[in-house]
């Protein structure tokens, strides 16, 4: 008796993989949504000519900006990497009443509108403080805001490491003659330091396009306290588009620059990784 | 020992300055500087109703458009072997690198007044800068990668055996998604979903470069509570703060509870 | 005495662990703790290294009182099942680790980790990254990283636990001969009777926390203190009150007063031996095992019937 064969089903390549007009459509979506305002963006700040993109970016104000954003990132990177590693320690290998809690809470800066965010350092270390510690129109209030915006990244970025990290070879290393501190030093720190580095990067590519929070506490003094976020919005409102482009396409160039190092850095750690 | 409690003491320190504080400030301050019945007149009045409408209305459109997108980028990224997709899976991460205000400008340069068809649209009668349309363009841009993010390591840890058991069954590929696949990843599209919703309400400087920041036309919450601030209306901004850290609150409280769930 | 242990036990909640031990080993010697799991072994061994810190008791190492010095200062080499090899380190530096945080020279870490290189026979794997290695030989180089730094004790927790059938037997083989060579007192733990058989020179089996038998792999066998032990280190059938070994059941083709009826369920060949299943006339089941010859000689078929009689039993106080 001849057996009937099952229709082979029309399916796309692996499973349950969209097929048809669904992926030209979804292209679509992306290149008018992203693509096409980051292109005219090229376009523009490249129409301008290299002249004007040199002038726009020497100019003392925009110096001033750049290097103001691109020092309170580096910093706030630092003292995040070394916090955030710390509090995801004590988050993964310590227990205390209302850790559920505090580990629920780290997620708040993504959660809040940076404006907001704003707002709330403003209240605690403005000038209305009530702990009378006012940091308004200086630049410990950019680093502040940074600091508050970036927090999450690392600490998040560690924790799954630490998480999976065989304590065998911690006792490994115990037995071996190594004492606490060389055990963190020669053995945890080198497994978790593609995860800091990881969410350092991250965070420093969030902290220099950085708006919503700084600008209501650093008061946006040009020179002194104006961030590249802060700078180009003016230079958007008073028409200098050519300055307004090449600060946007510095800015971008830069995270840019330091998500790719990441993934290429990440890409060979992994090796080890098994 | 006292390595671990002085530890746990920096941690918890730095935690509180920095994030307990501040937060656990805005309410306080809001509440006895100005009372509640003041803020509850503040979040009453027709322009702040007229902001949260428009933030949840903004927020109405972006976050389903990205939900079905992201999902189909994920599936693209993972389950199909389309060249450029990794080039693809880059772009969908490339609102990460971009800081807010860079994306406001960038759409500026495409449908202001003087950019590439702002003129255009102007002359059909919908501009898109000042304009409510311009917002919309700018939260979907900067909320476009989560959902995405969040389904691609679900769908490549849940593997492709269950979907090939399906279509072995007879099952088409639209049957395999929606009642395989689908449902393995829902955690991740629900947590996706929520952490858009955040995004998207919470969009601050994309909005205030693309929007005219008109009062009662073309303000978000978050546009209000900043021209509160900047004109002298303190309650009204730390009314609108107080209504965007309560629906932060609930996205927190969501998070936590979707979180466990995803990893499944 | 190279380890003593007196009177040590541990409870993890209301879980005990391990009631009061006993135990000395000797120097040099090569002592397999052997026990199926939930007995306590892997706990003991860990308390001797240090890593758990026992209730009460203490733990001598080299005739000092170890019970209060961290591990980290015992001297002892541990082994771990899943290899602990540092991830971000190469063999050689993973090797050498002990003895650079001992400041050793660099001359002398050199030539120390070259030789325990060779030892181990990894030649020319020095510069690989243990991901790069198969689990033998990842678990080659954990050895050589742990006799390193020459420790007083070498202690192994189910060392071969996390490898291919194969390899395991390899390493067993092994292990042995590296013991001949090295002679350093070892002591591992292993849920694999053959195993402890065949690499130990004394068997320490333990059961719920407690010891039940030390002796020299013979003795155990032949000897076995109480039903457990039996038990665990062969197969047993019980026949009435008496168990007896598969090896030591006779099978006749007629009766001879002393035997028993069986019928013959199912004849396997397993190589050298042959197992054959039997069933009494009260229902009970009996394995038997036969050399080949034997069973070529009795040409044994499913449901003959056959006559039974153990050549040597045991029976134990309160069955």
């Amino acid at each position: 008796m001849a057996s009937e064969a099952i229709p082979a089903p029309r399916r796309s390549i692996l499973g349950a993989a969209p097929s048809g007009v669904a992926p030209g459509i979804a292209i679509t979506y992306l290149s008018l949504i992203v693509l096409l305002p980051l292109a005219a963006l090229l376009w523009v700040s490249t129409g301008y000519g290299w002249h004007q993109f040199k002038e726009a970016v020497t100019a003392p104000d925009a110096v001033a900006a750049l290097k103001l954003t691109f020092g309170a990132a580096f910093a706030v990177v630092l003292i995040n990497g070394f916090f955030g590693t710390i509090v995801a320690w004590v988050l993964v290998r310590d227990d205390f009443v209302g850790k559920r809690f505090v580990n629920s809470v780290i997620d708040l800066p993504f959660a809040l509108p940076t404006i907001v965010a704003g707002l709330t350092l403003l209240t605690l270390y403005g000038p209305q403080s009530p702990i009378d510690l006012n940091l308004a129109y200086t630049r410990k209030a950019v680093i502040l805001a940074l600091l508050f915006e970036t927090m999450p990244f690392v600490i998040r970025s560690v924790q799954p490491v630490l998480l999976e990290m065989e304590r065998d070879m911690e006792e490994a290393a115990a037995s071996l003659g190594a004492n606490r501190f060389v055990v963190f030093r020669r053995i945890i720190l080198p497994t978790l330091m593609p995860a800091i580095l990881s969410g350092g990067t991250l965070a420093f590519a969030r902290a220099i396009g950085e708006y919503g929070s700084v600008v209501l506490l650093s008061g946006n003094v040009p020179f002194h306290t104006e961030v590249a976020s802060v700078h180009i919005k003016s230079q958007i409102e008073s028409d200098y588009t050519a300055g307004a482009a090449a600060l946007s396409l510095v800015l971008l160039g830069a995270s840019l620059l330091v998500l790719l190092t990441m993934n290429y850095l990440q890409r060979r750690g992994l090796r080890h990784a098994r | 020992m006292l390595a671990r409690y002085g530890l746990r003491l920096v941690a918890l320190g730095y935690l509180a300055m920095l994030l307990l504080i501040p937060v656990g400030m805005i309410v306080y301050h809001t509440l006895s500087s100005y009372g509640a019945s003041a803020v509850w007149n503040a979040m009453t009045q027709p322009d702040m109703v007229s902001a949260l409408e428009l933030t949840l209305k903004v927020a109405l459109i972006a976050v389903p458009l990205n939900t079905v997108f992201g999902i189909v980028f994920a599936l693209m990224i993972v389950r199909t072997n389309i060249p450029g997709k990794a080039l693809l899976n880059a772009i969908v991460d490339l609102p990460f690198a971009v800081s807010p205000v860079v994306v406001g400008f960038t759409l500026i340069l495409v449908y202001g007044q003087n950019g590439w068809f702002g003129q255009w649209f102007i002359d059909h009668g919908y501009p898109i800068i000042f304009s409510t349309p311009g917002i919309v363009l700018a939260t979907i841009f900067v909320s476009l990668p989560f959902v995405a993010r969040e389904v691609i390591p679900v769908l490549r840890e849940i593997g492709t055996e269950q979907e090939e058991a399906a279509t072995t069954i007879g099952a088409t590929g639209w049957q395999t998604f929606w009642r395989i696949t689908l449902p393995s990843i829902r955690w991740g599209v629900v947590y996706g979903i929520v952490l858009t919703t955040a995004r998207a309400i919470g969009e601050f400087g994309a909005v205030a470069v693309v929007s005219g920041s008109v009062i009662g036309q073309t303000q978000t919450l978050t546009l209000t509570v900043d021209s509160s601030y900047q004109n002298f209306d303190p309650v009204g901004a730390y009314a609108a703060a107080l209504e965007l850290a309560a629906i932060a609150m609930c996205t927190l409280f969501v998070m936590n509870l979707i979180k466990p769930r995803r990893a499944n | 005495m190279a380890i003593s242990v007196r009177g040590v036990s541990k409870t993890f909640g209301d879980y005990t662990a391990l009631s009061p031990i006993d135990l000395e080993v000797e120097n040099g010697s090569l002592t397999a703790i052997l026990g199926p799991s939930g007995s306590g072994k892997s706990t003991l061994l860990r308390v001797i290294a240090g890593l758990e810190k026992g209730d009460t008791g203490s733990v001598f190492i080299s005739g000092h009182d170890a019970t209060k010095v961290p591990p980290h200062r015992r001297e002892v080499g541990f082994v771990f099942q899943h290899y602990a090899a540092f991830k971000h380190m190469t063999v050689a530096k993973n090797i050498a680790f002990g003895l650079e945080i001992r400041k050793r020279s660099k001359a002398e870490i050199k030539q120390r980790v070259a030789d325990l290189i060779s030892l181990v026979q990894l030649d020319g794997f020095g510069d690989r990254y243990p991901s790069q290695l198969s689990g033998g030989q990842r678990q080659r180089m954990a050895l050589a990283r742990a006799l390193a730094v020459e420790p007083e004790v070498l202690l192994l927790d189910e060392p071969f636990g996390a490898l291919d059938a194969r390899v395991r037997k390899d390493l067993r083989d092994w292990l042995r001969r590296l013991h001949d060579e090295v002679h350093v007192t070892t002591v591992f733990v292993t849920h694999d009777q053959e195993e402890a058989m065949e690499v130990a020179d004394t068997i320490v089996v333990m059961n719920h926390g407690r010891i039940e038998q030390i002796g020299a792999p013979e003795d155990v066998y032949e000897h076995p203190a109480n039903e457990f032990v039996m038990g665990f280190m062969g197969r047993v059938n019980r026949i009435g009150n008496a168990l007896v070994r598969p090896h030591d059941i006779e099978i006749r083709l007629e009766p001879n007063g002393i035997t028993r009826e069986a019928r013959v369920e199912r004849v396997v060949a397993l190589g050298f031996e042959v197992r054959v299943e039997l069933v009494l006339p009260d229902g009970s089941p009996v394995s038997a095992q036969i050399t080949r010859d034997e069973s070529k000689r009795l040409r044994l078929a499913p449901g003959d019937s056959v006559y039974v009689r153990p050549s040597a039993s045991r029976v134990f106080a309160g069955v």
